[in-house]
């Protein structure tokens, strides 16, 4: 893994170009929906937060090595805390049985509000919940693994526990989280009374992915990104140089952790539920597999990769039922002869040209 | 005397005189631990294919869960074409199941040596496509499969003041225990007296120097995969007929038999059999305590903190760096 990647991930030459190429995409994608259906809209917004959720595991995979599956988690936690935003702010009619408790915890025999759950029904509190508490769940785990000498692939072990211990949890606390239904029947999005209309919400998320994209890019960039991708191609010799490499992990990881559950947190609205299914080992391997097939390391990729694959899934579903089928073929495809996915392989190719 | 012995029986065995209305009640806690023992049984059938893929060749194997689901189907189909005896269909599943084994180390694992986590990405989409195949040919509906007739029946291994049973384990759950550890055994015996077993222990500690010794390295890596696949496809057509049999089974067993081949360590065959009675037991126990989804959160919350602490498993020997 360490030979295939190196290389690509070099510093860019030419950060003019890269910024005019960004810059009319964005325009581009901006004007799209003047152009494109309601459906694609929303369709295209959910797209663009798989894309920045994939952005955030290229960070630490494709920069620090760390192959995560808990990204889902993060992505989630953030999902959840929305959604009790929204939930709660449902308009008396609007609930089933009236005042202001989920039905969900009505039929779970709840009489009032959790004092945990309560103060998500004001925005502010509610959006800062949305980065603090997969952030503060990451720093933790980041913590406690990070600073032992686990090697690489008991972390992923790891991270796979954390997210089967999550989704029993989450099932079973039916009173809290809505179990296996997760949270659903919430209401529109509006921030200080204010209606959000979908192609604001687009707006919204086309912003937040783009300023994920730059900032990843400048970030790995920067010296600081340089440390990350030494501390993948040889831990060993990074700390002998006296690099902290357990604290410069942690802090990617909690930040990474932090734009997956603003990523979700903006999921919700559009999806118009969140429940333990993104909690799931499944969901976390999709985005490995987003990031697997554009190419670790190069961040465009993974978002490229979430952006196509999704439009190929939303057709391919209504012709066939094994669409997993075709996305496990393409993971063994790419893991075996690309291994520095799509994105990667291309760039290679024009650098051995130059 | 008896009491000194068997104190657990003893106060059970009190417990039922006397008849308790506490809450927490010695009998039915004995029964959940009996219980735990049928378990123990699965983890340690599930968990043997693992200790030799991972224990012996490092292979991080994901798919190991669809080798299970594959051994089920194997016993599934057999029992449905020609009406045979679930214990007949055993050495099929072993024998399909190690050949796909055989395959897939041909065809993938073997351009991935020495890459874990290259590997670990490419067992997980080798379970998705097996998944996925298989829901091609049965598709996604549930499959039940026929226990053998003679094993059926509960062992009363205790009775309550009116004579019926109060701790009892059902005849198939020791029969998994049985296969289990028959199958631990044979595979110890396979790896530590015989020639096979020598060359194999050979390749892992010191490869370059077994192949200048004429050992043929890359046989020995396809058989000892194949071995570990075909353990996992006896554990699947032993457990095929508790639940139902789906394309995504497999998954289920997965986590628990990562977790009791990393709870036992892998140095020694018997660190499976620890991980498996300590997993079995303590979520039997919790799960009697709390409930069923509260244990497994905390079973698996204690892995993890194990992993961190000591990735080489509890019943492993102290290496020197």
């Amino acid at each position: 893994m360490a030979q295939s990647t190196a290389g690509i991930a070099t510093r860019s030459r030419n950060p003019t170009k890269l910024g005019i190429v960004t810059a009319i995409s964005f325009l581009i994608m901006a004007a799209l929906p003047l152009v494109v259906g309601s459906f694609q809209v929303s369709l295209l917004s959910k797209l663009l937060l798989f894309g920045a959720l994939a952005i955030s595991l290229d960070l630490v995979w494709g920069f620090t090595g760390i192959l995560s599956f808990a990204h889902g988690v993060f992505f989630t936690l953030g999902g959840y805390a929305m959604a009790y935003y929204l939930k709660l702010n449902l308009s008396a009619e609007g609930n089933t049985y009236g005042g202001n408790l989920p039905d969900f915890m009505v039929w779970n025999g709840l009489t009032e509000l959790p004092w945990f759950i309560a103060p998500l029904k004001y925005f502010p509190i509610a959006a800062i919940a949305m980065v603090l508490v997969p952030a503060a769940f990451a720093y933790l785990i980041g913590w406690f693994i990070f600073r032992s000498k686990v090697s690489g692939v008991y972390i992923t072990i790891i991270t796979l526990a954390i997210s089967s211990a999550l989704t029993t949890f989450f099932v079973s606390q039916q009173a809290y989280t809505g179990g296996t239904n997760g949270i659903t029947d919430i209401s529109k999005l509006s921030i200080v009374g204010v209606d959000i209309p979908l192609n604001g919400l687009y707006w919204m998320i086309l912003l937040f992915t783009t300023f994920v994209l730059v900032g990843s890019w400048w970030l790995t960039q920067s010296n600081f990104g340089l440390i990350l991708r030494s501390i993948k191609e040889n831990e060993n010799r990074i700390s002998y140089l006296g690099y902290d490499v357990a604290s410069f992990k942690i802090f990617i990881w909690t930040l990474s952790a932090g734009i997956a559950g603003i990523a979700g947190g903006l999921f919700v609205p559009l999806n118009r539920f969140i429940s333990p299914v993104y909690l799931a080992v499944a969901f976390g391997t999709q985005v490995v597999i987003w990031v697997a097939i554009g190419g670790r390391g190069t961040l465009i990729g993974p978002l490229i990769a979430a952006i196509l694959l999704g439009q190929i899934q939303n057709s391919a579903e209504r012709v066939t039922q094994d669409w997993q089928l075709v996305v496990g073929i393409l993971l063994l495809i790419v893991v075996l002869f690309i291994p520095d996915g799509l994105v990667g392989s291309v760039t290679k190719l024009f650098k051995k040209k130059a | 005397m008896y009491a000194y012995l068997f104190p657990l029986y003893y106060l059970a065995q009190e417990a039922v005189t006397e008849e308790t209305t506490e809450a927490f009640s010695l009998v039915a806690f004995g029964n959940q631990l009996v219980n735990g023992i049928g378990v123990v049984g699965i983890l340690l059938l599930t968990g043997l294919g693992l200790a030799i893929t991972f224990g012996v060749m490092r292979i991080i194997n994901l798919a190991h869960g669809e080798f299970i689901m594959l051994g089920a189907y194997v016993t599934f189909l057999m029992q449905d074409l020609f009406g045979m005896d679930l214990l007949l269909t055993i050495p099929f599943s072993f024998l399909i199941t190690g050949a796909i084994g055989a395959l897939v180390e041909l065809t993938i694992i073997r351009r991935l040596y020495g890459r874990p986590l290259e590997t670990l990405l490419a067992t997980w989409g080798l379970s998705i496509v097996l998944q996925g195949i298989i829901k091609l040919i049965f598709t996604a509906q549930l499959k039940y499969v026929k226990s053998p007739p003679y094993i059926s029946g509960n062992l009363t291994l205790l009775k309550d003041a009116q004579g019926s049973p109060a701790i009892a384990i059902s005849y198939y759950r020791l029969f998994i225990v049985a296969v289990a550890i028959a199958l631990l055994a044979l595979t110890g015996y396979l790896l530590n007296k015989t020639d096979l077993g020598r060359q194999v222990r050979a390749v892992t500690q010191n490869r370059e120097m077994a192949k200048c010794l004429g050992v043929n390295t890359s046989l020995i890596d396809m058989v000892t995969f194949a071995y570990g696949c075909g353990l996992a496809g006896v554990a699947g057509s032993v457990i095929s007929s508790l639940k139902s049999v789906s394309p995504p089974m497999g998954q289920d067993y997965l986590v628990d038999a990562w977790m009791t081949v990393v709870t036992g360590g892998v140095d020694k065959l018997v660190g499976v059999l620890a991980g498996a009675f300590l997993i079995g037991e303590s979520s039997s126990g919790i799960a009697y305590l709390l409930n069923d989804p509260t244990a497994r959160v905390i079973v698996l919350a204690a892995v993890i903190i194990l992993i961190r602490y000591k990735p080489e498993g509890l019943f492993s020997i102290q290496k020197r760096g």
